[in-house]
C-alpha cells in the first residue's frame, strides 16, 4: 500500500474515531435526558392526581383525570382502575394486565381510546383507598421521536466527519508526499552523481526546511571531503612517483651493475628512497587516524609546559648545529590540557621541524607557550621567509608543500598532521606573519573546571 | 648464543625472509601462519621470543597476546603490524607486548629489537641499580655518575639516559627509532636528524681524547655501544 494512501486512511480512521467519541457521548446524554424528562412527567402526574384524591376524595379526583385529559397532549395516559380490574375512569381503550399489581414506575404496553394500537408507555401505579388504583403514564414512541432524529443526524454527521477525515488525509498525505517528493528527487539525482544538487527550500522554516538544510550540509561537507579527497589522490600520486621512479632506476641499475662499490651505493640509494615512500605512507595513514578520532581514548591529562620544554631541549642541539638559536618562553605555572601527549608531541616536533627546515636561515626560533582558562597556546615563531598570506591556506593541506621541485620527503606533510592534531583536540592550527618570518600557532581549547589540581 | 624464537605470520614471504634472516643469527625459528596455531604453540612456554603479527586469520595478533598474558605466560612478545598510527602502538603495548615494530621495517630494526628483547629477558635477573660496565667506561645509576679511565664525565641528563641505555644494551644494535622510544618516550618518527645529533655530542664527550673509541655507528642500522 502506498504512503499517501496510508496516511490518508490513517487521518480518516482518526476522523471517525474521535467523531464516534463525541457523538457517542451526545446519544448518551440526550438518552439519559429524554428518559429523565419522561420519569419526571410520569411521576409528577401520578403525585398531582394523588394529591387531589386525598384532598378531595373520589369526586375529586375525578375531575382532575378528566381536566388532565381535556387539556394534555394526546400522549398523556390516566385512568382509575377498580378493585375488580376494571377502568372507572380514564383514557385506556382497554383495562390493561398490570399484573402484579404494586405501586411503582414501569414500563408497559397500553392502547389509549381512539387509537388503532398499543403503545410502548412509561406508568406509575399508586394504591388508592378501597383497592383502587390510580394509572398515570406517557407514551413512549412520539415523545421520543425527537431523539430518533437526532440519532439519524448523528449518524450522517458521523458519516460525513468520516469523508471528511479521509478528503483531509488525502490533502495532507499529498502535500507530505509533496516535500518529502523534493528531497527524494534531489537524493535521486545524487545518486545519479550530480554532487552539485541541493534540496529547495521553502523558506517556512518548518521541519522539512530544516531537514532540507541538514542534507544541505550533509551534501556540502561530502562535496568538501570528495574535493579533498581529489586534491590528496593526485597530490599522493604525483609525489610517490618521483621516489618511485628513482627506487625503480636504482634498482635496476643495481641489478645491471658490475662493480661491487657502486653496486653497494645504489642499493643503498634504493634503501633510501624505499624509506620515503615509507614515510609518506606512514604520515597519510596518520592523518587520516587522527581525523578519525582513533585517539581519543587514550587522551589523558599531562602538562603542555613540560612538553614545550622537553621538546625544545630535544630540537636544541639540531638548532646548534643549524647556528640557531632555539628559545622556550613559558609561565612556570603549569598547562594541564586533557590530550594526547603523543601526537601533541608529534605536532609540536612537526612546526619545530618546518621551522628549522624553512626559517634557519633567520637565526632564531622562538617557542613561546601561552595559557588562559579557556585555551593553551603554542607558538613556533622563526625569521625565515615566511608564507605570504594567499599562500596559508595551501601551505595547510596535505601535501600543500610550496616549493613543489623541492625533493625534500614528506615535508608537505608536516603542516597537515599538525592541523588534524590539533583538530582532534577541538582546537586549530593558525598561520600568521612573524614580521618578518612564519609564525605558527596551535590554539588547544580546555576545560580548566575539570582540570586535576 | 641461538635462541628458540616462535614467528607467527601469515604473509609467507615475510616470513620466509624473517626466518632465514634469524637463523642466519643462529636462532631457532619456528612458524606458525595463523593466530590459533600460533597461540598453541606459544602457551607451550619454552620460546625465549614471540614475533606477532598483528593482522592475523583465525584470531589476530592483540587476541592472542591477551590471552597468553591470561595464561600467565611471559614471553616477552614484539608485535608486527602494518597499523602505524601511535594510538595503535600504544594500544600494542597496553596489551603487554614488549615492543611493537610498524611494517614495513628492515631487517636491521628488527634484528636490534629481538636482540634488545632477549637481553632485556637475561637481565631481569640482575638488580636494575647494578653498576655498569663497558671496557674502561662505568657507570653508577644511584648516582648517575659515569667515568671512563677513571676521569669523570659530564653529562647532561639526557645525555645520561642516553649513555645508560646504550650501556644496558652493550654489544648490540640500537637503532634511531629505538632510542626515540625508549629514552625519550616518544612513537613518531622525526624527519630531521636529531637523534644522530644527541649521539653525535655524546660521542664527543664519550670518546674524544682517547685512542680506543666506545660508540660505534652501524651502517643502515644504528649504533653499539662495544669495547
Amino acid at each position: 500500500m502506498p504512503t499517501t494512501l496510508r496516511i490518508a486512511l490513517l487521518a480518516g480512521l482518526l476522523a471517525l474515531l474521535s467523531n464516534l467519541a463525541v457523538i457517542g457521548f451526545i446519544y448518551g446524554r440526550t438518552h439519559d435526558e429524554a428518559v429523565a424528562s419522561l420519569h419526571r412527567q410520569v411521576t409528577e402526574q401520578s403525585k398531582v392526581l394523588t394529591d387531589v384524591y386525598r384532598s378531595g376524595g373520589k369526586k375529586a379526583l375525578d375531575e382532575a383525570i378528566d381536566d388532565t385529559l381535556a387539556y394534555a397532549d394526546p400522549q398523556t395516559a390516566v385512568a382509575l382502575i377498580g378493585p375488580d380490574g376494571r377502568q372507572l375512569q380514564g383514557n385506556l381503550a382497554e383495562t390493561p394486565s398490570l399484573e402484579p399489581m404494586q405501586e411503582g414506575y414501569r414500563s408497559a404496553v397500553i392502547r389509549l381510546r381512539g387509537q388503532p394500537s398499543p403503545h410502548q408507555a412509561e406508568i406509575v401505579l399508586s394504591r388508592l383507598p378501597k383497592e383502587n388504583w390510580l394509572v398515570s403514564g406517557r407514551l413512549v414512541g412520539a415523545d421520543l421521536a425527537f431523539r430518533a432524529t437526532l440519532e439519524r443526524s448523528l449518524l450522517l454527521a458521523l458519516l460525513v466527519a468520516g469523508l471528511l477525515g479521509l478528503l483531509c488525509g488525502v490533502i495532507l498525505a499529498h502535500y507530505v508526499a509533496q516535500r518529502i517528493g523534493n528531497i527524494a528527487a534531489v537524493a535521486n539525482r545524487i545518486s545519479a552523481r550530480d554532487l552539485s544538487q541541493r534540496v529547495p527550500l521553502s523558506g517556512a522554516g518548518d521541519s522539512f526546511d530544516r531537514l532540507g538544510m541538514q542534507i544541505n550540509a550533509m551534501l556540502d561537507r561530502i562535496s568538501m571531503l570528495m574535493e579533498e579527497l581529489r586534491l590528496l589522490t593526485d597530490s599522493l600520486a604525483h609525489d610517490l612517483r618521483s621516489p618511485a621512479s628513482r627506487l625503480h632506476a636504482a634498482a635496476h641499475a643495481a641489478a645491471e651493475a658490475s662493480d661491487p662499490a657502486e653496486q653497494e651505493e645504489l642499493l643503498a640509494s634504493v634503501v633510501r628512497n624505499a624509506d620515503v615512500l615509507i614515510r609518506i605512507l606512514s604520515t597519510i595513514l596518520e592523518i587520516s587516524r587522527s581525523e578519525a578520532l582513533t585517539g581519543r581514548k587514550q587522551f589523558a591529562w599531562f602538562d603542555v609546559g613540560e612538553l614545550a620544554a622537553e621538546l625544545t631541549e630535544m630540537y636544541d642541539p639540531v638548532a646548534d648545529e643549524r647556528e640557531v638559536v632555539l628559545r622556550l618562553d613559558k609561565t612556570e605555572r603549569p598547562a594541564p590540557l586533557f590530550g594526547h601527549r603523543q601526537l601533541l608531541a608529534q605536532a609540536l616536533s612537526n612546526l619545530v621541524e618546518n621551522a628549522l627546515r624553512y626559517g634557519a636561515g633567520g637565526g632564531e626560533i622562538d617557542i613561546r607557550l601561552r595559557r588562559t582558562d579557556k585555551q593553551i597556546e603554542i607558538e613556533v615563531a622563526d625569521r625565515g621567509p615566511g608564507i605570504p598570506p594567499e599562500r596559508r591556506a595551501e601551505a595547510l593541506r596535505r601535501f600543500g608543500r610550496l616549493d613543489s621541485s623541492r625533493s625534500d620527503e614528506g615535508a608537505g606533510l608536516g603542516l597537515a598532521l599538525a592541523q588534524s592534531i590539533a583538530h582532534l583536540h577541538e582546537g586549530e592550527l593558525v598561520l600568521e606573519d612573524n614580521r618578518p618570518g612564519l609564525l605558527t600557532r596551535l590554539r588547544l581549547p580546555v576545560d580548566a573546571a575539570q582540570a586535576p589540581r | 648464543m641461538g635462541r628458540k624464537i616462535l614467528l607467527v605470520e601469515d604473509d609467507r614471504e615475510t616470513a620466509s625472509y624473517l626466518a632465514k634472516g634469524l637463523g642466519q643469527e643462529g636462532h631457532s625459528v619456528e612458524q606458525a601462519t595463523n593466530g590459533q596455531d600460533g597461540l598453541f604453540r606459544a602457551t607451550d612456554g619454552t620460546f625465549d621470543l614471540v614475533i606477532l603479527d598483528r593482522m592475523l586469520p583465525v584470531l589476530d595478533g592483540i587476541s592472542v597476546l591477551r590471552a597468553l598474558r591470561a595464561a600467565n605466560i611471559e614471553t616477552p612478545v614484539l608485535i608486527l603490524s602494518a597499523l602505524a598510527s601511535v594510538g595503535d602502538r600504544i594500544e600494542g603495548l597496553e596489551c603487554g607486548s614488549d615492543d611493537y615494530l610498524v611494517k614495513p621495517f628492515s631487517f636491521a630494526e628488527l634484528l636490534a629489537r629481538v636482540n634488545a628483547l632477549l637481553r632485556r629477558r637475561e637481565s631481569r635477573v640482575g638488580p636494575a641499580d647494578h653498576r655498569l660496565t663497558v671496557g674502561d667506561l662505568e657507570i653508577d645509576p644511584l648516582s648517575r655518575s659515569v667515568k671512563r679511565a677513571g676521569k669523570k664525565l659530564d653529562l647532561k641528563p639526557r645525555e645520561y639516559l642516553l649513555l645508560e641505555y646504550f650501556a644496558r644494551n652493550e654489544g648490540r644494535v640500537v637503532t634511531r627509532t629505538m632510542l626515540l622510544e625508549q629514552v625519550w618516550d616518544y612513537h613518531f618518527d622525526p624527519g630531521t636528524n636529531v637523534i644522530d645529533v644527541h649521539v653525535s655530542r655524546l660521542r664527543r664527550k664519550l670518546d674524544e681524547g682517547f685512542e680506543k673509541p666506545l660508540l660505534h655507528t652501524v651502517r643502515g642500522a644504528g649504533y653499539m655501544l662495544a669495547a
